[in-house]
């Protein structure tokens, strides 16, 4: 996978992370109190709440949540991203087709010159197969 | 008296009664759309380019300058969005009642970071382009080489048969 994939990847992975993580929040979040006119809740309850410990997924989704950052942090400093932006990249391209273009014409030469050589060395081998059989004495 | 199964046709079938005898009879097809429009409530356009964050209804957090430091804008987006879900955090013990403002300034953010990555992919489309003719350039000369050696390797023997046969 490309990395700018990756990149796409990893931003859809901090969204799903955060949903996690405040949906975790929202269901272990001990109760506040919105109003002061609302009743009081139960006194055992309260002392439930207060005496259960922090539950540890939100914490672990948090840190997942802080790594991930990270993550896409690394994948940004890793984007091979050139230099000059979109009109170097076309010069760029520019050169390298007038290169290709000259280096194919090199090709084709070279091309034409084997050829040619192949045609000289076969009938170089055909007259010396010639002479050898004019060289044979009839039985 | 029964009804019919299925229901009669259109009553503008009979726009095409004289179709077989004279094709002009018959109405015209509507013409192609140009520009935007809006199907099932999204805007979509037909030219096939990658819309602004303007044209999306979606406020552009970035500069607008062509040359852009995109590393740059990425990470500062990245540190933004962990403060807005930081902030979310401490609104939702706070204020809860403000929570959509800012849900809706971390979905901003979300879109911005997916548009800049989309804005990417021209200038990928372009370095790819450049790797793929620098290895043709590459093979082509190492073809050119190869078949100079394969000459030069031929003379050679050639060379070599002559003086073979000079010396008989």
């Amino acid at each position: 996978m490309d990395i700018i994939s990756q990149l796409q990847e990893q931003v859809n992975t901090i969204a799903a992370i955060t949903f996690n993580a405040f949906g975790t929040l929202q269901r272990d979040a001990p109760p506040v109190q919105l109003s002061p006119n609302y009743p009081e809740p139960p006194a055992t309850t309260t002392v439930t709440d207060d005496a259960t410990p922090f539950p540890e997924q939100p914490k672990q989704l948090s840190a997942g949540l802080v790594k991930a950052a990270k993550q896409f942090d690394a994948l940004v400093a890793a984007l091979p991203l050139s230099e000059g932006g979109e009109g170097a990249q076309l010069k760029r391209i520019a050169e390298l087709q007038v290169e290709n273009d000259l280096v194919g014409q090199e090709l084709q030469k070279q091309l034409e010159a084997a050829e040619k050589e192949l045609k000289q060395v076969q009938e170089l081998f055909g007259q010396a197969a010639d002479n050898c059989l004019n060289m044979k004495k009839p039985e | 008296m029964a009804t019919a199964t299925y229901p009669p046709p259109p009553p503008y079938y009979r726009l095409y009664k004289d179709f077989s005898e004279n094709t002009d009879s018959a109405p015209e097809p509507p013409p192609p759309i140009e520009g935007t429009y809006v199907c099932f409530g999204g805007n979509y356009t037909t030219e096939d380019v990658l819309p602004s964050l303007e044209e999306q209804g979606v406020p552009q957090l970035y500069p607008k300058d062509s040359n852009l430091d995109y590393k740059k804008e990425l990470r500062s987006l990245n540190r933004e969005l962990q403060l807005h879900i930081l902030e979310l955090a401490d609104v939702l013990v706070d204020r809860p009642s403000q929570y959509a403002k800012r849900i809706g300034e971390i979905s901003s953010i979300f879109k911005n970071l997916h548009h800049l990555l989309n804005s990417l992919r021209p200038h990928q489309a372009r370095a790819t382009l450049i790797h793929i003719m620098e290895l043709q350039i590459q093979q082509r000369k190492q073809a050119v080489e190869d078949i100079k050696r394969r000459r030069e390797e031929a003379q050679g023997l050639l060379k070599d048969a002559f003086v073979t046969l000079d010396g008989q």
